[in-house]
């Protein structure tokens, strides 16, 4: 068991529920609920999910994206397998064999069908299939399965949330579920440490597929300031240990020509105050993740990045050390204190 | 027979680990046929049936299945393996894994497709470069949960889906052994002998010996083949079709079967109102492979299950037809032991 107990209960809800961009649905729903505790919570036209709290300080945006990737079923062919294309970043090196549910009328258990040896040739042994070559087997012939699912449906890839060792965990969906509970996490801390503060908490949709969500919900917060936490890459063996974080070693600060300068040395000048561990991410234009869509919404937002560490992104095997979401969560909160007590 | 297949399915045992299934087999036969294990670990039962058999028949199931083996852990505490039995590394790569006696958690990482060049974005990473992550920071660390030369299975858990669809993992052989098992717990018309082999995924090594011990006149080889009816796929690359009961072979990779055999399987499921099949591919092989060379040769026959996805995590079958294939191999069984 690890030492996060809260976070991890936390995380396994949020990772559970499932919502593929643009059909966000049940974790925006899940999601919705936790924020609830703190603050009052609507859906916006896009489907993120926004929290607001007033009070004292400067208008502070938290931006963490509630939808995962996916896949979205295309056709029905005539034996009743569903083809279908990616919907965000899936990564087609690993489908073959995956385990899938399609949300349909009903959720249904599938499998991605993989290339039965005697029709493999030689070259293509080690290579992935193109997405049409692809599709998932139900179990159903095309009038069953029509029955239940329809063109567009989501589709999500199933895994348990497994505790490894330490604080590590896997799951699927850890990217940005983890940004979710990071920023569940400061509240937690906020309300502890009673902190009067100016908030909107956006969940937003459509990260994966372009950060439509972040650019309307960011908009129509019009805040002064925001912080992004979402999933960056940590080392692994097939992952450069010069070139990207370490799991377990600390939030990442980004550094970046599109974000806040001096918000990331006021993050770096808090952690080495409080002694919360960090890393810098250094990156050479823009973020790819909401920050670029936050920052330039509406009159323009000083915008922050900060990210937990993450192997396998896009794979249904995520995985995250528990101790960086806390102090992601631990940095946000101090940094939202202080804040609020300069412009008290 | 599916609470067998279910929990058979769930059971771990790479080549040359088969003791739990083993283990399992004798608990649900113990009292209804005699038994014993030979040198490598084969399960040689003897079933009286209600006549003496002219001939010997011997039924045979493999009890091992596919999966890696730990080969090093890194100086950072990553797990390096090889593969245990035909599997490309498509269907495990980015997914979740049991390590051990102690089922550990672990997953096979992959570098995030953000970071791979544009042109290599369907290139699958070299054996080689695979490994399996528990969450350990250091070596030490990560041998404290594991050891060279423990096991490693896919983590799949047995799944009812579609129109009477089956999914888990190996499936391949444990339906065929819950095929035998159900066989053993029920009366038969003449004395039978059965092996649940070893090591058939590494070269039917077990099957060797077991036939070897047994020394029968006739065998049918209890398996399930590739099942290739999915999306795209036609007539006879196919191979055989889910719903459509058991497979008969008429040549593998490994085998030229009897064609008396296999004709005669036709027309007693004919007579008898058993649905089947021919395999219409000449792919794969099987334990007939060792079988039919054994001592001064065996009559033998294959009757698979047709499973999609064979030699992944997601083994699929269509549950009537392993009751198809019950059937048609007791019938079978009937006919070889007095013809």
């Amino acid at each position: 068991m690890n030492n996060y107990a809260g976070i991890s209960a936390m995380l396994e809800a949020l990772c559970s529920a499932k919502g593929v961009s643009g059909a966000e649905n049940t974790a925006a729903q899940t999601a919705s609920e936790m924020l609830g505790r703190f603050m009052t919570v609507g859906t916006d036209a896009l489907g993120s999910v926004i929290g607001r709290k007033e009070g004292k300080g400067p208008h502070i945006l938290l931006d963490a994206h509630i939808d995962q990737i996916g896949l979205v079923v295309t056709a029905i062919d005539e034996d009743g397998f569903l083809k279908f294309s990616k919907c965000g970043g899936a990564d087609r090196r690993v489908l073959s064999a995956a385990e899938v549910t399609v949300h349909g009328k009903k959720d249904v258990f599938g499998v991605v069908t993989s290339t039965p040896p005697h029709l493999a040739k030689p070259e293509d042994a080690a290579k992935a299939l193109p997405f049409e070559e692809m599709a998932i087997d139900i179990g159903l012939p095309k009038e069953e399965a029509e029955k239940i699912v329809s063109l567009g449906d989501r589709v999500t890839f199933n895994g348990n949330y497994l505790q490894l060792l330490g604080n590590r965990i896997s799951s699927p969906s850890v990217d940005d579920r983890a940004g979710i509970v990071s920023i569940l996490r400061c509240l937690e801390i906020l309300e502890e440490k009673e902190v009067d503060c100016n908030l909107t908490v956006m969940f937003s949709a459509q990260e994966e597929t372009g950060g439509s969500g972040a650019q309307a919900a960011s908009f129509a917060a019009q805040a002064d300031e925001a912080i992004a936490v979402d999933v960056s890459f940590a080392s692994a063996p097939s992952v450069s240990s010069e070139k990207y974080a370490a799991l377990g070693k600390g939030t990442m600060i980004g550094i970046a020509p599109a974000l806040d300068y001096k918000i990331s040395k006021t993050l770096e000048a808090i952690a080495e105050r409080e002694s919360i561990p960090y890393q810098l991410e250094v990156m050479g234009g823009k973020t790819g993740t909401n920050c670029d869509e936050i920052q330039v919404s509406g009159k323009g937002v000083r915008t922050a990045l900060l990210s937990v560490p993450l192997r396998n992104m896009h794979t249904a095997c995520e995985v995250c050390d528990l101790e960086d979401i806390e102090n992601t969560a631990k940095l946000m909160a101090e940094y939202i204190a202080e804040r609020s007590a300069e412009n008290a | 027979m599916l609470e067998l297949i279910k929990e058979l399915s769930t059971l771990s045992g790479i080549s040359g680990r088969e003791d739990a299934v083993r283990d399992y087999i004798i608990d649900k036969i113990e009292g209804y046929a005699e038994y014993s294990i030979d040198a490598l670990g084969n399960l040689l039962v003897f079933k009286k049936g209600k006549k003496p058999a002219k001939n010997k028949v011997m039924l045979d199931a493999h009890m091992d299945e596919v999966g890696m083996i730990i080969t090093a852990v890194t100086s950072e505490g990553y797990l390096k393996f090889a593969k245990v039995g035909g599997i490309n590394s498509k269907v495990f790569i980015g997914r979740s894994v049991k390590v051990g006696e102690n089922a550990i958690n672990g997953v096979v990482g992959i570098k995030p497709v953000h970071l791979v060049d544009k042109d290599k974005e369907d290139a699958i990473p070299s054996a080689d470069d695979l490994y399996i992550d528990i969450g350990a920071e250091s070596k030490e660390q990560a041998e404290k949960f594991v050891s060279l030369g423990d096991a490693v299975y896919f983590d799949s858990d047995f799944v009812e889906f579609g129109d009477g669809f089956i999914k888990a993992k190996a499936l391949d052989d444990r339906v065929g052994c819950a095929i035998l098992i159900e066989m053993i717990r029920s009366e038969l018309e003449y004395d039978a002998w059965f092996s649940f082999s070893v090591q058939e995924e590494i070269g039917t090594r077990g099957a060797q010996t077991a036939a070897f011990n047994i020394a029968p006149d006739y065998a049918v080889v209890v398996e399930t083949t590739t099942a290739a009816d999915i999306s795209g796929v036609r007539d006879e690359k196919r191979v055989c079709i889910c719903g459509k009961g058991g497979t008969v072979s008429f040549m593998d990779r490994s085998t030229l079967y009897n064609k008396a055999l296999f004709d005669r399987a036709f027309e007693i499921a004919d007579e008898k109102g058993i649905l089947c099949q021919p395999k219409t591919y000449v792919a794969g092989g099987n334990d007939a492979g060792a079988i039919h060379k054994s001592r001064g040769g065996v009559k033998v026959l294959t009757v698979s299950v047709p499973c999609r996805y064979l030699h992944s995590p997601v083994c699929v079958i269509k549950y009537s037809d392993a009751e198809e294939s019950l059937k048609l191999i007791k019938a079978l069984a009937e006919e070889f032991a007095v013809c």
